[in-house]
């Protein structure tokens, strides 16, 4: 079991832009941390800048409590946003090669390499050239070039971008198992509700800045008390709008949406649809992971 | 001949050397995976081998270089070609002369042993190989040679018969010798007539012009060495372009495809360039000792005058100075390499690069064919970026005492090494950076190596 991966005040100047601004993020061993933001939010070059791949203004990275150096860079893996394997090599011999960069020796990095194109479904592909495989498998063979060498941090690009349902299964399961077994990991995506099926906690960044993090449990249940209910005979909602404290947001095919201020009792609410006629729906609704990133982007 | 085993040796230390400095972290077994790749690789033993000495990310680097270009279609294509060009430059000048190996057949009128014999001495130093048979009478002479079956027809009265008249423009093997013994035996009668002993007549034949001295040095024709430079430069300029070519396209192609950002993630930039470097510059040695070896073992093979004409220190020189010269060079096209995206980029940048490569050659080999060494070619024999083609060239006039050679060498190499720590940091701003052509001067700031 390592320590964490904490990412520390980093700051990073592009002549007038600025794309990190102080960031901070903590990734904990054990869990699947998504590291979300719009588009130029700095995700990727914070991704970047904990492999050296650019130059900070200020911040360090820490591992285990250590400022990260080249040494400590063979135990992470790997996937950029910008996909690249050598176009003429063999699957299995980039893989290997990618294994032995990071201290593998040739046997071991060899049945590694074997091992992860298995469990990634392109094993038959091993003997071809990267160049003829498709864009799906060609993602794959980059994730096991990320994990041949059993890294103990895992920094993943949008791993899921432009795959197939099958694809995003295989790969969400290797990123659940990696964290499973104590890993940092730490990936990127837009496609939140994929993130929330997979990970524990996010970050969530907005102009190189943590606008929200913390538990997925957290963030979504944080917040005013939102119900959803379901009268029979009345679908506009009007046995609600006189309750103190309670607010109809919406009422989608009549099912009644309500947010309830602190002050408000849920017991009164099922009391007064009770009243009303027969309920067929009380649920105790927890937010979206994307209304949630919506809220913190907009502040 | 005996220098390409110092510098493979010299190339292999320099790995080694480069690989050291690495640290490594032990790598860990995993019992439970199993090896399951069964492809039949002969070319893995290479990489394999090199890395069982553990030669550290450098060494990987060059090996898996080494092993990729030995394995391309470009490479064996390219191979096969220049092998052919060296077996055609060989092979073709010995079938030209290899008509001398037709037999002029001789016939002998009434001749003496000592005119056999004599006849039989003309032919050999002449390089030309007759049958002598003795014929009869004259008039079986003649209709022997007017039937073709005689070329020649020696008379011991003294009378040289052939067929058709012998131009003095006729260049093949019977008219050679109908020459040489028409002279020798001409000679020989002048001699008889003065009525000199044979010791008295083995004198005067043995007579030589007097050598004449100038004050200034003069030029009588070219020597082996010069034609062995005049290879020799022809040889790096052709190495070297196709290699300094492979280096920065190598380097622009794996730029291009991003593959470097999951590199540099592990390696360091001047690893990962003199992995690079190192790697494609032992195929090119490789490549091109494997080029003079052939053509030297063909030559002996065929009888080519090849093996004996070639000065070998000219050929060490030779060697030496592609490799100086590619040590200097790939590192400079290497960076260039890393500032370009495309192909269409590479032209742009190639033109100002190779001029100074182009000027060396073109006024060493202008040098060379004029057997003339200019002032200008003793210069730039002291310049880094010319010095490959000037210096071999002046070895191959003899215009080089051994310290000067040392001191160009010397010169070359930490030149060298200052044009390898500039380019490293160029690459490595460059390479990290993406869309379109890097402007240098934001590059040199504030990167690292």
């Amino acid at each position: 079991m390592g320590g964490p991966l904490e990412l520390d005040g980093l700051t990073r100047r592009f002549g007038p832009v600025t794309a990190l601004d102080g960031l901070s993020v903590t990734v904990p061993p054990g869990q699947v941390v998504g590291f979300l933001g719009p588009n130029g939010a700095g995700k990727t070059t914070a991704m970047r800048a904990l492999f050296g791949l650019t130059d900070l203004d200020d911040g360090t990275v820490f591992w285990k409590g250590a400022p990260v150096g080249p040494s400590e860079r063979r135990r992470f893996g790997y996937m950029p946003e910008e996909r690249g394997l050598y176009p003429n090599m063999l699957v299995a011999d980039v893989v290997e090669y990618l294994g032995r960069l990071h201290g593998m020796g040739s046997l071991d990095a060899a049945a590694a390499a074997a091992v992860w194109l298995e469990r990634l479904q392109v094993a038959d592909r091993a003997a071809s050239r990267v160049e003829t495989l498709s864009h799906g498998n060609q993602q794959r063979v980059q994730l096991a070039a990320a994990l041949v060498h059993d890294p103990e941090v895992l920094v993943l690009d949008e791993p899921l971008a432009g795959l197939d349902p099958t694809g995003i299964d295989v790969i969400g399961d290797v990123l659940v198992e990696q964290a499973r077994a104590g890993r940092c990991v730490l990936f990127s995506s837009h496609q939140l509700d994929l993130v929330e099926d997979l990970c524990e906690s996010v970050a969530i960044i907005d102009h190189g800045r943590l606008v929200a993090s913390g538990s997925v449990d957290d963030l979504t249940t944080s917040g005013p008390r939102r119900l959803a209910v379901r009268v029979e005979g009345h679908r506009d909602g009007a046995w609600a709008r006189s309750l103190a404290g309670v607010t109809v947001s919406e009422t989608p095919g009549g099912e009644v949406r309500l947010v309830l201020e602190d002050s408000a009792d849920s017991d009164a609410v099922l009391d007064a649809a009770r009243r009303a006629g027969r309920v067929t729906r009380f649920v105790v609704e927890r937010r979206r992971l994307s209304e949630v990133f919506r809220e913190a982007v907009a502040r | 001949m005996k220098a390409v085993p110092i510098l493979i040796a010299a190339v292999a230390v320099v790995l080694i050397r480069l690989g050291l400095r690495r640290r490594r972290t032990s790598s860990r077994s995993r019992p439970d995976r199993r090896r399951t790749s069964s492809r039949s690789r002969p070319d893995r033993l290479l990489t394999g081998a090199l890395g069982r000495v553990h030669l550290g990310n450098t060494g990987l680097v060059a090996a898996r270089e080494i092993h990729e270009r030995i394995r391309s279609r470009m490479f064996r294509a390219v191979t096969l070609v220049l092998l052919l060009v060296v077996a055609a430059a060989v092979i073709v000048p010995t079938l030209h002369s290899g008509a001398a190996a037709t037999t002029t057949n001789v016939g002998i009128v009434a001749g003496s042993p000592s005119l056999r014999t004599e006849l039989e001495v003309l032919a050999r130093s002449a390089g030309v190989k007759v049958d002598l048979v003795s014929v009869p009478d004259d008039s079986r002479a003649r209709a022997a040679l007017s039937s073709g079956q005689l070329d020649v027809v020696v008379e011991g009265g003294g009378a040289i018969l052939v067929n058709a008249p012998v131009s003095a423009a006729d260049a093949s093997p019977a008219a050679r010798y109908v020459r040489a013994v028409s002279q020798t035996l001409g000679v020989e009668r002048a001699f008889a007539r003065a009525g000199l002993s044979p010791q008295q007549a083995a004198i005067v034949s043995r007579a030589r012009p007097l050598p004449v001295e100038s004050l200034q040095p003069g030029k009588t024709g070219r020597t082996t060495s010069e034609a062995t430079a005049l290879l020799g430069v022809v040889l790096i300029f052709v190495v070297l372009t196709q290699y300094l070519t492979w280096t920065l396209m190598g380097v622009m192609e794996e730029k291009a495809s991003r593959v470097v950002e999951v590199l540099l993630a592990t390696v360091r930039p001047i690893q990962l360039l003199a992995g690079k470097v190192i790697g494609i510059g032992a195929v090119a040695l490789a490549q091109a000792a494997a080029l003079v070896a052939f053509a030297f073992l063909l030559g002996a093979a065929v009888g080519s005058s090849l093996v004996r004409g070639t000065a070998p220190l000219v050929v060490a020189a030779t060697l030496v100075w592609l490799v100086l010269g590619y040590a200097f060079y790939s590192w400079v096209y290497a960076a260039a390499g890393s500032l370009a995206e495309r192909q269409d980029q590479v032209q742009s940048l190639v033109l100002p690069l190779s001029a100074p490569l182009i000027f060396g050659y073109l006024v060493s080999l202008i040098g060379v064919s004029s057997g003339n060494v200019s002032l200008l070619v003793k210069v730039l024999a002291y310049l880094p970026p010319t010095a490959p083609f000037a210096m071999p060239t002046l070895v191959g006039f003899g215009e080089a005492t051994w310290w000067q050679f040392l001191l160009s060498a010397v010169a070359c190499l930490a030149s060298t090494l200052a044009v390898a720590l500039a380019a490293a940091r160029v690459y490595r701003a460059a390479v990290l950076q993406t869309g379109g052509r890097v402007r240098l001067r934001g590059l040199i700031r504030r990167s690292t190596i």
